[in-house]
């Protein structure tokens, strides 16, 4: 025998690559660096260092609401995609993005909990955003449509680089508690948008045509994904220089699989 | 509800497997534990390991497209980040159990063409039947399927074959441990969650018991399948190599003929289904004997 031609020796090498990275192993030793040691996302020991003003409270709950909006959209996403996936290891990756979806809504909601509202779930769905609301369904659509490709560029690179960008810009200005509940998230929703990346850049590669599909889903969600960010901005305080660059780093994501 | 979103939180099961028994396991065992001699070195029963290990893949296949298929499905919050956490356990025993099958030999891209030789079609029909109602989004008869049906068969399944592994194979001993662990609070989750929903929806009642009827009908089928076919004990008795004296339920599994581990096993899910379904307030149906 030969030895392989270089296409399929790269090929074998990324899928022992994805194989390490789509599994349990990987997750649960990535998140072990993080998470052991806190409870509901945080030290114990972190001084809850809350806004006092009841103006500035009603705030940063409304934004939170958002957030467990966005994470309850996420759970069932990833959840209603693991009977879409392709293969074992796409379900399996999918069923730790799961646990973490699951995590980032629970520790948000427990969060709600602390700043006193006693309804977590019921007064995020009162005060989240129409449009937060609406990418909900639209994603759920897409799911329920059984569109791998949609619906993995809806939740893993849409809704991700959203969350990924906003999370950011707010725990650099957020009070302790909230700012390391978000740092964990964040790390989270790093793998799930590598892996957004990673499952579409291969197929857009493989199959071009793919792209005007997903081109138009973009179309259909981009103009909620802008409103999102324009509301985000106000609520978490951000100047509105630095509102372009979260728009950037959202934009950033997308293009980086070749859309512009 | 407080005290469900506790015992069923993420915070919870964090603290109760990834920060416990899972720590320092690789593919759920012990770094340096590796499948022992005896299985390796025979081909007859390195066929048969391999056959059983088809089926806990395709057991844990079933539970995971499952748990994720109730998530959005799930009435209440607390529910739904219960299951999120247990299809995260489903997927870690597909990994592992897939695994197992790596270690005894199986080539990577022969995994699904070995699964499709040895699952089991008695089996397969049992998942069908759970994932019908898990399709249809039917909350109810889907956890009891899943949490009480496939997790009690399961479970009893696992602890027999730690029972038989304990003396012989430490390694997958220890896999079959720590999904114990986890099965157990999946049990325990479908008796507490699925009690009130029956008592609020007793038009279920009938479809509920005729599935549990009909899953364990083909449970039955593929553990006669699965002993009565099984060449293990008489290749390893050719071989001069006495089994293990385990004890499970109170008897010698090293002294049985595979018929009466059969038996034993399916007297023992049997009952677990009637204590837990009459704890849950549905009435146990006996299904016919294959
Ligand atoms: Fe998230
Ligand atoms: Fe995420
Ligand atoms: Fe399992
Ligand atoms: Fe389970």
């Amino acid at each position: 025998m030969g030895t392989a031609p270089v296409r399929e020796v790269h090929d074998l090498e990324h899928e022992r690559f994805l194989e390490e990275v789509h599994s349990f192993e990987f997750w649960f030793h990535s998140v072990e660096g993080y998470l052991s040691g806190t409870t509901y996302g945080h030290r114990e020991e972190t001084v809850d260092d809350s806004p006092s003003g009841a103006v500035d409270r009603q705030h940063l709950i409304t934004v939170l609401s958002n957030y467990c909006i966005g994470e309850m959209a996420a759970l069932e996403g990833a959840s209603g995609l693991i009977a879409i996936a392709p293969n074992q290891l796409t379900k399996i990756f999918l069923s730790t993005q799961v646990a973490d979806e699951g995590r980032h809504l629970e520790v948000l909601l427990h969060r709600m909990r602390d700043l006193g509202v006693k309804y977590p779930a019921q007064e995020a769905d009162r005060r989240a955003s129409r449009g937060l609301k609406q990418f909900r369904h639209e994603l759920l659509r897409l799911v329920q449509g059984r569109d791998w490709e949609a619906a993995i560029f809806a939740q893993n690179v849409i809704l991700e680089s959203l969350e990924f960008a906003v999370f950011r810009a707010h725990a650099e200005g957020a009070d302790p508690v909230t700012k390391e509940i978000l740092d964990g998230i964040i790390k989270d929703e790093r793998r799930h948008i590598g892996f957004g990346e990673n499952e579409l850049g291969r197929r857009l590669h493989a199959a071009p045509h793919v792209r005007t599909r997903l081109a138009r889903v973009r179309e259909e969600l981009d103009h909620l994904i802008l409103d999102m960010l324009e509301d985000s901005s106000r609520e978490i305080g951000v100047e509105p220089d630095r509102k372009a660059e979260l728009a950037r780093a959202y934009l950033q994501s997308v293009e980086r699989l070749g859309f512009t | 509800m407080a005290d469900t979103i506790d015992a069923y939180s993420i915070q919870n099961w964090l603290e109760s497997c990834p920060q416990s028994y899972l720590m320092d396991t690789e593919y759920g065992h012990g770094p340096e534990e590796k499948e022992p001699d005896f299985i390796l070195d025979n081909e007859v029963v390195l066929e048969e390991t391999i056959k059983a290990t088809v089926q806990l893949v395709v057991g844990e296949r079933c539970a995971l497209s499952a748990s994720s298929g109730l998530i959005n499905a799930a009435p209440d919050e607390a529910s739904r980040r219960f299951l999120a956490t247990q299809t995260l356990d489903e997927a870690r025993h597909v990994e592992v159990f897939t695994h197992r099958l790596y270690d005894l030999g199986v080539k990577k891209q022969d995994l699904e063409g070995t699964i499709q030789r040895y699952a089991n079609p008695n089996l397969v029909k049992f998942a069908e039947i759970l994932l019908e109602k898990v399709d249809r989004k039917d909350f109810v008869s889907g956890v009891v399927g899943q949490n009480i049906v496939l997790e009690g068969m399961a479970f009893s399944v696992f602890e027999m074959m730690h029972a038989m592994n304990e003396p012989v194979n430490a390694k997958f001993a220890h896999t079959l441990s720590g999904t114990i662990a986890d099965e157990r609070r999946h049990v325990g989750f479908g008796e507490n969650r699925i009690g009130s929903l029956i008592q609020q929806h007793p038009e279920k009642r009938p479809e509920v018991e005729q599935m549990q009827k009909e899953m364990s009908y083909f449970m039955l089928a593929t553990f006669a399948d699965a002993f009565r076919n099984n060449q293990t004990a008489n290749e390893l008795e050719a071989a001069g190599i006495e089994r293990p004296h385990s004890e499970y339920q109170g008897v010698d599994l090293g002294t049985m003929e595979p018929e009466e581990m059969e038996q034993v096993l399916a007297d023992t899910v049997l009952k677990e289904f009637k204590t837990r379904l009459g704890r849950i307030g549905i009435e146990y149906q006996t299904p016919a004997r294959p």
